[in-house]
């Protein structure tokens, strides 16, 4: 530090010095003239002469304009010069023109921007674009602490460099895996001039010879700042670290001008880290919340465990961590996800566009990767809030070649509820955990290994003698494998298993234990083959089985007269072929296209019903059971499913997306509550259960502003969906032998139009988004007991017409800033009771037409405060505090609305919330 | 100390957060309300004047059911012929009487005053299965011991399989603390200086018959059996129900009902019953048979159904099915009081004896000057709930 102040010190003297010998001051007065004509007139007023090639006033024929009265001569070069790549020399009566070179003996004027820089980042942004007189890297580069790079000189300075624009190419490697990186985009500051790294990590960039500041961009990777002073064509090799384990200012930033590039639309990428400048609930980081204040994704109410994505099904979104599938993504009934934030890398959500290699689901994809352990040091970090710890640690186990990451999070919960005097909730329990381990090698420059495992467990007892409980495992491995510059493979191998038991009412005479468990395994074989830059393509081959144990119940009391149930095994096979082209037609033109065909087969062993030809299915039109011996055939569906991407550049910063998909799904949850419950069950498709298939067309205009700093889009959608499953009044869905016979199939339609505006950084930054969106299903048939709402459409139980959330952080100084989070939705369709009848002696309700009215609107507000621990370097660990209030308005926000029918036969309503007071939370965040 | 604020501090958070989830009354806007018609409407293969009635379902805070009145009702069969029914005290009832017969199909029309027209789904007669026979028998069921009403059936052609009940049970009560005397107010509640005077009761109080219909819809299906036999038991009285303290009869109807029927009274049952441990069922309208011409959205209950009935009624005497046991518990607990009829501060209940006997309250049951010895009421008297009309199909 001393040192750099000596430098400022030395620099201001010069300065001052050379300010003196020019002291002669001049008036002008210019109105829009070109800079030639304004040397001239100066030349024609004063005794100085201008040296200079003409041609570089050709290059710029910008006019200036401005009033300068008593002025020193370099002041008015200063002002004149300003913007332009020029630099001056003034020496006597002879004033040097020079292009981004500056003549040694004089400090640039910009030499106070690079010192600036040194207090304020947000400063360095000034410092380019205007001409830099290179010997003053060393202290340019020392503010820049974490980017120590030196000025990389490219090509070979000559007097007579005639090339204008040089062409920069290189390799992006990630430093970590010795892998090169894809997507990373490479920026020149304050020069509209941006690249983004193929498949094998190859960039090229074209620069204005002399100066230019380069940054890489990337979400998951340490921004990289390098200087070049470019002279000719050349290369530069980039080596980039990952994003895990630095503690600077997040910018909630989305893919920057990606966004506007990129060639799908309705995709969502969350950035792991800026949610920390989100509030929290409980104390709790959450990828899945954040997911729910943008445009398109939403939960059936607070707390629920289910997700509609563009008005799909709690079950139409799949559920991906490191390709494995996660069945339930949530924790505590939806009140916390399963996924650590300590140990995800990144969140990419496709609400549209989906691509050819992901399927099985008809509205979403959630795919979530997580971090590789650092392999060259031990690192951590945790948090310690209310409900519950978490704590992760990468350790490395070869150095720069492998490394073992492990996130373990858990409640205590439990142990406050019994430390408590209260029996009722002394009897209580809600706890989880869950624990995931990555390991990578990168074994050799052509191959890779990733491999993980998950679980996750919850256990919730509410009336003081029911418990329920559920788990997730999954496990995962992966094999990266390079043939050729051309030519990657990548083989998957997954497992994942979702369970869940209940041990209702454990002392009473119709005790019984209940469970519910399914099992999948997947293949998955993908090839990329990069034909030509024109185009690249993807294709692959997966296949997935499927083994469902759909239910048991066994009393566990000898008295009782419950009988016991076990419902027969069923077993599928997924599989799907997909081949995929980005092909680049022109700079402007693009477009994406993916074919995929699934097929699913129904496997035995298995009794299968089979009903009457045109007649609903119930008990009385079986013909026949047909009997399918193990891993024999019962039934076969395959569906087509094209999907199309395109985009147009309009300009760099504006563009308009289409897209259309098809997808198609074989299992199915059954769920007759309102939202998604740990204790629905996974069905498969078979003899009687159609597969649901779904149609989507969209369309988006994207545009970003100044620079990026602002990204704007507005997209919208036109869903159709077939089979979608709902259910007869009065279904019966949980063990239920016969299921088939208490369901229906129905259409669905959905439409939207999303906006979303997002500022991407500085201090002040965030995102409001407002979706229109409707979701309708039909239930017709020409039997009135399959038939709903008369055939007519109707809401969807997730229907919520306006949506509007808003993020906005706001960071006072580098350790405080304050985030809040607003969110509106129109309340959700129930079906009313709507008034009494008697029939055959009794007493009936009579229930509205299913979905007619509305619960109350919803809105929440949260605040929250990051105070972060000093930015010492060397100290044991980094730390910060986030102090948050969830729902400060104090909203009741109904959760559910229920109806009891007391002694006198008058049915009442009753409203529960669930956070109907502003519920503060403190959390103790680390790194080491 | 500072462990305990933060416990504290965690329960308050944790109270909130799972178990204080704040459950708040929630105003049913009444605008919710929507009329509409509810039809009963079961046409039997009996012989007999067929009954059909329209009511209009009532807002939740309403007590009583409205008729819908001056309807144009009628049946047609696809032979041509009209059934018409007139509407007689609350009822729509068929000018003659007819018999459904099996194979002719039937449709239910309905003109409401107010112009709607509805009409049923053509329905005709389901198989025709009588029961043979039903029996009353000392049963234990769930742990509880009592009388089953069973019935039995059989069809040897396996077409019946679905069948609905109804019963009607008619009961014997004999007052057990019912006296020869009575007292009776002189000078009424409000006179100025009231008296009691004992005379002789009457003795139609003593001994009274009730009546009552199931209310719960009572289904059962062989379906899943080999043979189309039913072995049923539609009723279930415990040994501590008063109603079969002395002779109890009940008549059973046994329906048979097409497969559509079927599942609207099972479907009916089910959202009415109660809601499943694991998960709530799905609320909703339920679709019957009957369609409103002018405007399909229109909401009609019920169900348009033509079946086979057959019936049997049963008498048996407690004695007879429990002749070692004590007779199960009265109506109402009968403890005995004693009042000292006097006015003034307690032990004075001189008020409150006279508002008793004149609002026959409290029944007599001797007194020892001015104490009085009383029951409740329906301890002596028991047409104070029941009716002590003999039914003319009674056999005692």
């Amino acid at each position: 530090m001393r040192k750099i102040l000596l430098v400022l010190f030395t620099a201001l003297i010069h300065f001052s010095l050379l300010a003196q010998k020019t002291g002669d001051t001049y008036s002008f007065e210019f109105k829009n003239v070109d800079r030639l004509k304004a040397i001239e007139t100066i030349e024609a007023t004063t005794p100085y002469h201008f040296y200079f090639e003409k041609e570089w006033m050709d290059s710029d024929k910008s006019l200036i304009s401005g009033s300068y009265k008593n002025v020193t001569i370099t002041t008015l070069l200063e002002s004149i010069f300003n913007n332009t790549s020029l630099n001056f020399y003034v020496t006597k009566n002879k004033i040097i023109l020079t292009q981004n070179n500056v003549i040694h003996e004089k400090l640039a004027t910009n030499y106070f921007g690079a010192i600036k820089t040194e207090n304020s980042n947000k400063d360095s942004n000034d410092l380019t674009g205007k001409p830099v007189f290179y010997q003053q890297y060393d202290s340019i580069n020392k503010s820049y602490t974490k980017n120590n790079n030196g000025v990389v000189f490219i090509g070979k300075e000559t007097k007579t460099t005639d090339a204008k624009f040089c062409t920069i190419t290189g390799i992006i490697i990630n430093t970590t895996t010795g892998k090169p990186e894809s997507n990373i985009v490479i920026k020149v500051r304050n020069k509209n001039i941006s690249t983004i790294s193929d498949n094998d990590g190859n960039y090229s960039l074209k620069l204005p010879t002399g100066t230019n500041i380069i940054e890489t961009r990337s979400l998951s990777h340490k921004k990289v700042v390098k200087t070049l002073v470019v002279y000719n064509n050349g290369e530069l090799n980039i080596n980039i670290a990952e994003n895990s384990n630095q503690l600077d200012e997040v910018f909630i930033k989305g893919k920057g001008s990606k966004a506007v590039e990129s060639v799908v639309s309705g995709v969502i990428s969350i950035d792991i880290e800026a949610m920390k400048n989100m509030p929290l609930i409980l104390g709790e980081r959450d990828i899945l919340k954040v997911a729910t204040t943008l445009p398109g994704v939403k939960t059936t109410g607070e707390g629920s465990a289910g997700f509609n994505v563009r008005g799909g099904k709690d079950d139409q979104n799949l559920f991906l961590l490191d390709n494995a599938v996660l069945y339930n993504p949530q924790h505590f009934l939806g009140f916390f996800s399963s996924i650590n934030p300590y140990t995800a890398k990144k969140a990419t959500i496709y609400k549209g566009s989906i691509p050819a290699d992901l399927g099985g689901r008809l509205s979403s994809v959630f795919d979530i990767t997580t971090k590789n352990g650092n392999p060259e040091t031990i690192t951590g970090e945790g948090a310690i809030g209310p409900i519950t710890s978490n704590l992760s640690v990468s350790v490395p186990l070869e150095k720069n070649k492998s490394s073992l990451l492990f996130g373990g999070r858990a409640t205590y919960s439990d142990w406050v509820l019994k430390s408590l005097k209260n029996d009722d909730l002394a009897n209580s329990q809600a706890s989880f955990y869950d624990g995931i381990l990555k390991y990578n090698n990168a074994l050799n420059k052509n191959n890779f290994l990733e491999s993980t495992l998950y679980y996750s467990h919850d256990k919730f007892s509410l009336s003081s003698d029911s418990i329920y409980s559920y788990s997730n495992r999954l496990a995962s491995i992966k094999w990266d494998h390079s043939f050729n510059s051309k030519n990657k493979a990548a083989v998957i191998l997954t497992n994942s298993e979702y369970k869940f038991d209940i041990d209702f009412d454990t002392t009473a005479k119709n005790a019984f234990v209940s469970g519910y468990k399914l099992n999948e395994t997947q293949l998955l074989l993908k090839f990329n083959y990069l034909y030509s830059d024109k185009h690249k393509f993807q294709y692959g081959l997966t296949s997935k089985l499927y083994n469902v144990y759909p239910g048991f119940l066994n009393p566990t009391n000898p008295n009782t007269t419950l009988k016991p149930i076990e419902i027969a095994q069923e077993k599928g096979l997924e599989s799907a072929l997909y081949v995929s082209d980005s092909y680049k037609i022109n700079d402007k033109f693009s477009v994406d296209l993916g074919l995929r065909y699934s097929l699913y087969a129904s496997l035995g062993e298995t009794d299968q019903r089979v009903y009457a030809p045109n007649l609903p299915l119930n008990d009385a039109t079986v013909i026949e059971t047909k009997h399918y011996g193990n891993n024999q055939v019962a039934t076969t569906y395959g569906t087509f499913e094209p999907r199309l991407a395109a985009r147009y550049l309009l300009t760099d910063d504006l563009s308009i997306k289409a897209g259309y998909d098809k997808t198609s799904q074989y299992i199915h949850l059954l769920s007759s509550n309102v939202t998604q419950s740990p204790t629905d069950t996974w069905i498969l498709s078979n003899l009687n259960i159609k597969p649901q298939t779904a149609q989507q067309a969209s369309i988006g205009i994207f545009k970003n502003f100044d620079n990026n700093l602002y990204e704007v889009s507005l997209e919208s959608y036109y869903k159709k969906s077939k089979n979608i499953l709902d259910y007869k009044v009065g279904a019966q869905l949980q063990l239920n032998e016969h299921v088939e016979t208490e369901l229906l199939q129905g259409e669905g339609k959905a439409y939207g139009i999303e906006f979303l505006v997002k500022k991407q950084f500085g201090r002040l930054n965030g995102w409001l988004g407002y979706t229109y969106s409707r979701t309708f299903i039909k239930l017709d048939s020409q039997f009135s007991e399959e038939k709903v709402n008369n055939g007519n459409y109707f809401p969807a139980n997730y229907d919520k017409p306006h949506d509007v959330s808003a993020i906005l952080n706001y960071k006072f100084t580098k350790r405080y800033s304050l985030s809040s989070n607003f969110v509106y939705q129109t309340g959700r369709p129930i079906t009313y009771p709507i008034g009494t009848y008697i029939y055959n002696n009794a007493n009936y309700t009579l229930y509205s037409d299913r979905n007619a009215f509305r619960i109350p609107d919803y809105y929440r507000l949260d605040i929250g405060i990051n105070i972060e621990g000093n930015h010492k370097i060397k100290k044991l660990a980094h730390s910060f505090w986030n102090i948050s209030v969830y729902n400060v308005l104090g909203r009741a926000n109904p959760y559910s609305i229920y109806f009891v029918t007391d002694g006198d036969g008058k049915v009442k309503a009753f409203k529960t919330s669930i956070f109907s007071i502003p519920v503060p939370s403190i959390t103790y965040n680390f790194k080491f | 100390m500072k462990i305990k604020i933060t416990s504290n501090l965690f329960s308050l958070l944790l109270l909130c957060f799972i178990f204080n989830s704040c459950t708040e009354p929630y105003i049913l806007e009444t605008n919710t309300y929507e009329e509409a018609l509810v039809v009963e409407a079961t046409i039997t293969n009996e012989l007999k004047k067929q009954e059909i009635t329209i009511t209009k379902t009532s807002r939740f805070e309403d007590k009583e059911t409205q008729i819908e009145k001056g309807a144009d009702v009628f049946i047609t069969d696809n032979t041509g012929t009209r059934y018409h029914f007139e509407e007689e005290s609350g009822k729509y009832i068929s000018t003659i009487e007819f018999q459904a017969i099996p194979g002719k199909e039937y449709r239910l029309n309905i003109n409401t005053k107010d112009g709607r027209t509805i009409v049923s789904t053509t329905e005709t007669l389901s198989a025709i299965n009588p029961m043979q026979d039903v029996k009353a028998a000392v049963e234990t069921k769930d742990s509880l011991r009592g009388v089953a009403i069973r019935v039995s059936s059989y069809d040897p052609t396996n077409t019946a399989k679905y069948y609905r009940f109804e019963y009607e049970e008619t009961y014997k009560i004999i007052a057990p603390e019912w006296r020869l005397k009575k007292a009776i107010t002189i000078d009424g509640v409000n006179g100025a200086n009231p008296t009691l005077e004992v005379i002789a009761n009457d003795p139609n109080t003593r001994i009274c018959y009730s009546t009552k219909k199931n209310t719960e819809i009572i289904l059962t299906s062989t379906n899943e059996l080999n043979e189309d036999r039913v072995d049923f038991v539609p009723r279930f009285i415990s040994d501590q129900n008063y109603i079969i303290s002395h002779r109890y009869c009940i008549l059973v109807k046994q329906y048979v009902e097409n497969l559509p029927a079927y599942t609207y009274y099972k479907t009916l049952k089910k959202i009415s019953g109660t809601e499943s441990i694991l998960s709530p069922l799905q609320p909703g309208f339920l679709n019957g048979n009957l369609k409103s011409v002018n405007n399909p959205n229109d909401k009609i209950m019920g169900y348009f159904d033509v079946a086979s009935v057959s019936s049997k009624r049963i008498y048996f005497n407690y004695i007879d099915l429990f002749p070692k046991d004590p007779p199960p518990p009265y109506y109402t607990k009968c403890d005995e009081q004693a009042l000292l009829f006097c006015f003034g501060p307690p032990p004075c209940y001189g008020d409150e004896l006279v508002y008793y006997f004149a609002n026959n309250l409290m029944t007599y049951s001797l007194h020892e000057g001015i104490l009085y010895h009383i029951y409740p009421a329906p301890c002596g008297d028991c047409t104070t709930f029941s009716s002590n009309i003999k039914p003319p199909f009674w056999v005692d």
